[in-house]
C-alpha cells in the first residue's frame, strides 16, 4: 500500500496503533550487530522458564514481501525461518514443532486501511500458487508474538526458490463491531500478493539469540514496521471514558475503562465498561478470550455476565459490557473463563494460561 | 460387477482413465482385460424420475445406499441463443435415449442425470411454477467467496464402471458410433458445447489408491476401507432423506427435484497430521461420538444411523467444554422437518480435479438433492457454526468448527432435475399451452 497515504489517514483519525517512528526495518539491512544467520542451528527451549512473558532464546528478524489493498481490508505479507510455535485450543497448549519440509514460517497483517486497526479475531486461509499451480493451502492461526504481536502465521513448505504468488482470504468479521466498524468487514475478501523466494534470501534473516537475558522476565521490544500498523492497544490515556484501574493476569494486562453511554451498536441503557487487554511489557491487544465479570455495589450485584468480544475504532479491541452505572466504591472482578484462543510464539506459551495454566481473577475497586 | 478391480495393472488404470476421458483411456479400460457385458437398457423402462437412484444400486448390509464408484459431470451450455427450438430438443432427447438404449438402469449400467439452471431458465419469458425455486447459487458463509456455475446444464453420469462412464461420455460428444453396441444417433454436443468436465470417485479403496494428490500428507493416512479421503463414511440411510421427500409433488415439474451442486477443495495435513482419531471424531461427528467411542475405524459401526439426533442439544455445551463442534452435529441442527424427517439427500463423491488446472488436487463434489434449494441453505448455513463462535472463543471462524478448516468450496451452482419426462431444454410452465 501507498505508506504516504497511510501515514496521512494514520494522522487524521489519530490512531494510537499507528507505526511509531516508521524508521525500523522489517528486514535484515540494519539489526544489531551480535545477530547472525540461523545456519548455528535453533537453540533448544530456554529451561525453567518462568509462569509468564519472559526473553526467549533468540528472536528471528523477518522480510517483507509485500501488501495489498482490496475492499475494507489491507493485508501486509511477512516470512522468516519455520519455527517452532505453541498451538492453543480451548485449555490445551501444544507446542508444534518446525516439521522436515517447512521452509518459511509466513505471517500475514490484517488491518483498517483507513484508521490502522489490526483486525484479530477473523478467519484467514493462505493459498499459495507457482504459476497456476496449488503449492499449499491452510487455515492460519492468530498468533501472538513479541516483536509482531498479533497477527495470523503457520509453517510452509515450499517447491524451491522461485516466484509464488500467495492469495490471502480473509473471512468477514463475526466479532461484535460498533461505531464506524459496524457496517464494516462484514464480506470476505481476498487480494493476492507476489512472493519472490530463495533459501539464500531468507538464511540472510537475521537471528539473534539472547544467551544471558533468555528465560528472565521481561519481552523483546516490538520491531518497528514499515508500511504496516502494528497491534499495539491504546495507551491509557488515548483510551476513550475514564479508566478506572488497570489489572494483570498471568501477564496479560487489563485496562479497565467506562463510557457514559455504549458505543453504537450495542444495545442497553447504562455506562459501558471496556477491557482493553494488552500483553505486558509491549502493550500488544490480546484478542479471543472469554472474559466475565461482576460489579458489585455493597451487597448488590450490578451486573453479573460476559463481556462481548467488540472490536470499536476508539476503544479498538476490547471485551465490553453494558452496565447501569458505575460509581465509586464498586468492586469490579473479572474472571477469564477461556485464555486466548491464540497461537503462541516462544517467551509467550507460558504467559495468559499458556501451559502452566492460571489466569487469576482481576479484582478492581472503583475510586 | 466389476471382475477386475483386484487386477494391479488394471487398478493402475482405471485410477486416472476417468479423471484423464477420452478415447485412449477407454480403450485402456477395455484393453485391459476383457470386461464382463454391460447390461443394456429398455427407455420404457427407465424410472420417471431421473433422480431415482437408490433402487438402482448396490446397498450394505445396513441397507445404505452405495453410490456409483465412478461418476462424471459436464456442464454445458446450448449453443442457440434465446428459447431452445424443437431440433435442439429432439436432438438432445434423442442423444439421452441412445444412453436409455445402451444401458440398464443401474450401478452396472449407468445412472444419468440432466438439470438445468435459473440461468437457463433466463431465456424464457415465463418464470418457474410456483413449485419450483430456483434461485442463482450465491454465498452461504461468511468466509467464502467461490465461483458461481451458471452455466445452462449439468450432465451426470454414474456407474460403478469405468469403462461405462467414459464410453457414455463420448457417445454425447459424438466420438464413438456405439454406446454398449447401440447405433449413436444424435449427440449432445450437436447443440450444446461443454463448458467444463469433471470427474470424482467413491467408494472403499478408491480414494486411499489416489492420495498421492496434493492435500493429502504424504504418509498416505487415507485407511484402505474408507470410501472417503477424509477417513469415515458418510450417507447413512438414517441421516439422509429419501427420494421421496425430496421430491417436487405438484405442479408441472412433479417428480422432479432441486440440486445444490459445490466443489470443495480438501487440504488434509492438518486434519491427518494435527489431529489424533478421537480429534477427527469429534470435529467430523461430534465430541459426544468420540467420549462414548461410538466410531471404530470409518464408522461402519454406526451401521445405518450415525446417532447424531442424540447430541444436537448439547452442541453449545459441547463448545464450551471441549472446545470443538462436530460436522455432522452442525449440519443436522437444519436438516430435520417438524416431524424430523430428514431434508437432504447427500450423493457426494470424491475427486482429484482441480478445475481450472490439471493438477491433482483432492476436492469433493457434492451434489445435494431436496425439494427446495433453500432447505440446502440453511443447513449449510447451520454448519458455518457462526453462532458457536460468539458462544466460546475456542470455536473459530473454522478452526475447532467441525471440518471448515480443512474444506474450502470452490464452486456452486444450483439445478432443477426435472422429471424424466421434462427433461429435454424444458420450458418453465412445460405442461401449459403456451
Ligand atoms: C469434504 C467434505 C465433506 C465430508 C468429508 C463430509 C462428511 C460427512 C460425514 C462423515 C457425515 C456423517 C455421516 C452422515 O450422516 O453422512 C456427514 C454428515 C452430514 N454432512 Fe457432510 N461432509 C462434507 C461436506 C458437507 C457439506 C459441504 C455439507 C453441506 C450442507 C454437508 C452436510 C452434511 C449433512 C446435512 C450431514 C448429516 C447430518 C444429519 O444427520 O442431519 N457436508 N458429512
Amino acid at each position: 500500500m501507498d505508506r504516504r497515504r497511510f501515514l496521512q489517514t494514520a494522522s487524521a483519525f489519530t490512531v494510537s496503533a499507528a507505526v511509531a517512528g516508521c524508521l525500523g526495518s522489517a528486514g535484515s539491512d540494519d539489526e544489531p550487530s551480535n545477530s547472525q544467520t540461523q545456519s548455528s542451528g535453533v537453540p533448544s527451549i530456554v529451561e525453567n522458564r518462568p509462569d509468564g512473558i519472559y526473553i526467549p532464546s533468540h528472536i528471528e528478524g523477518m522480510k517483507m514481501s509485500g501488501t495489498a489493498e482490496q475492499g475494507d481490508y489491507a493485508f501486509g505479507l511477512m516470512y522468516s525461518y519455520a519455527h517452532r510455535f505453541w498451538n492453543v485450543n480451548g485449555d490445551s497448549t501444544t507446542l508444534t514443532e518446525i516439521e522436515d519440509d517447512d521452509a518459511i514460517h509466513l505471517m500475514a497483517n490484517v488491518w483498517d486501511p483507513e484508521t490502522g486497526t489490526v483486525l484479530p479475531d477473523t478467519g484467514l486461509s493462505v493459498e499459495i500458487y507457482q504459476d497456476d499451480s496449488l503449492v499449499s493451502q491452510e487455515t492460519i492461526y492468530p498468533m501472538l508474538s513479541q516483536p509482531m504481536g498479533f497477527h495470523y502465521g503457520a509453517n510452509f513448505g515450499l517447491s524451491g526458490d522461485g516466484a509464488y504468488t500467495v492469495r490471502l482470504n480473509v473471512g468477514a468479521m463475526t466479532t461484535r463491531r460498533t461505531g464506524s466498524f459496524q457496517d464494516r468487514f462484514s464480506e470476505p475478501t481476498t487480494a493476492d500478493i507476489p512472493f519472490e523466494y530463495s533459501e539464500q534470501e531468507r538464511n540472510e534473516i537475521s537471528f539473534e539469540r539472547f544467551d544471558t537475558e533468555a528465560g528472565t522476565n521481561g519481552a523483546v521490544d516490538p520491531r518497528e514496521m514499515e508500511m504496516m500498523p502494528d497491534s499495539r492497544a491504546p495507551s491509557e490515556s488515548t483510551l476513550p471514558g475514564r479508566v478506572i484501574g488497570t489489572g494483570m493476569s498471568n501477564d496479560a494486562q487489563f485496562v479497565v475503562t467506562v463510557i457514559e453511554s455504549p458505543p453504537a451498536g450495542i444495545d442497553g441503557d447504562g455506562q459501558y465498561i471496556a477491557v482493553s487487554s494488552r500483553t505486558r511489557y509491549n502493550q500488544m491487544v490480546i484478542p479471543a478470550m472469554g472474559i466475565e465479570g461482576t460489579l458489585l455495589r455493597g451487597d448488590e450485584t450490578v451486573y453479573d455476565g460476559e463481556f462481548t468480544r467488540t472490536l470499536d475504532p476508539e476503544l479498538n479491541y476490547h471485551y465490553g459490557a453494558v452496565v447501569d452505572s458505575v460509581e465509586s466504591g464498586d468492586e469490579l472482578t473479572l474472571q477469564v473463563t477461556t485464555q486466548p484462543q491464540t497461537a503462541r510464539h516462544e517467551g509467550y506459551e507460558t504467559a495468559f494460561g499458556g501451559l502452566m495454566g492460571g489466569m487469576n481473577d482481576v479484582t478492581l475497586a472503583v475510586e | 460387477m466389476d471382475s477386475f478391480d483386484g487386477n494391479p495393472s488394471r487398478r493402475q488404470i482405471l485410477k486416472t482413465a476417468v479423471a484423464i476421458g477420452g478415447a485412449s483411456a477407454l480403450s485402456a479400460c477395455l484393453n485391459n482385460g476383457g470386461s464382463e457385458p454391460i447390461p443394456s437398457g429398455d427407455p420404457a423402462a427407465k424410472p420417471p424420475r431421473q433422480h431415482a437412484w437408490r433402487e438402482y444400486i448396490r446397498h450394505d448390509k445396513y441397507d445404505n445406499s452405495q453410490l456409483p464408484k465412478h461418476q462424471i459431470l459436464l456442464y454445458v451450455n446450448f449453443d442457440e441463443e434465446g428459447r431452445p427450438s424443437p431440433e435442439t430438443r429432439s436432438t438432445l432427447e434423442e442423444s439421452l435415449t441412445v444412453l436409455d438404449r445402451g444401458y440398464e438402469w443401474s450401478n452396472e449400467g449407468l445412472l444419468h442425470t440432466i438439470a438445468y439452471s435459473a440461468s437457463y431458465f433466463e431465456r424464457f419469458d415465463q418464470s418457474l411454477p410456483e413449485q419450483v425455486t430456483l434461485p442463482q447459487p450465491r454465498a452461504l458463509s461468511p468466509f467464502e467467496s467461490p465461483t458461481f456455475d451458471t452455466q445452462d446444464a449439468v450432465l451426470h453420469l454414474a456407474s460403478d464402471r469405468a469403462d461405462v462412464v467414459l464410453e457414455a461420455e463420448q457417445a454425447l460428444r459424438g466420438e464413438r458410433d456405439t454406446a454398449n453396441g447401440e447405433s449413436v444417433e444424435a449427440q449432445l454436443t450437436d447443440v450444446a458445447t461443454i463448458d467444463s468436465r469433471r470427474t470424482g470417485f467413491v467408494g472403499a479403496g478408491l480414494p486411499a489408491e489416489r492420495q498421492d494428490a496434493e492435500g493429502i500428507p504424504d504418509s498416505n493416512p487415507v485407511p484402505e476401507d474408507s470410501p472417503l479421503f477424509m477417513g469415515f463414511e458418510a450417507g447413512f440411510k438414517g441421516n439422509q432423506a429419501t427420494e421421496d421427500y425430496v421430491t417436487i409433488e405438484e405442479g408441472p415439474f412433479s417428480g422432479g427435484t432441486t440440486m445444490a451442486l459445490s466443489n470443495l477443495r480438501q487440504r488434509l495435513d492438518d486434519w491427518y497430521e494435527e489431529q489424533s482419531f478421537d480429534e477427527r471424531v469429534m470435529e467430523m461427528f461430534s465430541p459426544g461420538h468420540a467420549e462414548n467411542d461410538l466410531v471404530e475405524g470409518i464408522g461402519s459401526n454406526l451401521e445405518d444411523n450415525s446417532g447424531i439426533d442424540e447430541f444436537v442439544d448439547n452442541i453449545e455445551a459441547d463448545a464450551e467444554t471441549h472446545g470443538r463442534v462436530g460436522h455432522a452435529q452442525k449440519a443436522a441442527r437444519a436438516n430435520r422437518d417438524a416431524e424430523g424427517n430428514v431434508k437432504l439427500l447427500r450423493r457426494h463423491f470424491e475427486s482429484t480435479d482441480d478445475i481450472g488446472s490439471d493438477q491433482s488436487v483432492a476436492s469433493l463434489h457434492f451434489p445435494s438433492l431436496q425439494r427446495r434449494v433453500s432447505d440446502f441453505e440453511e443447513v449449510r448455513r447451520a454448519m458455518n457454526g457462526t453462532d458457536l463462535t460468539q458462544v466460546t472463543p475456542a470455536i473459530r471462524q473454522r478452526v475447532n468448527n467441525g471440518i471448515l478448516e480443512y474444506i474450502f468450496v470452490r464452486r456452486r451452482g444450483y439445478f432443477l432435475i426435472p422429471p424424466r419426462r421434462h427433461r429435454s431444454v424444458p420450458m418453465p410452465q412445460p405442461e401449459s399451452s403456451s
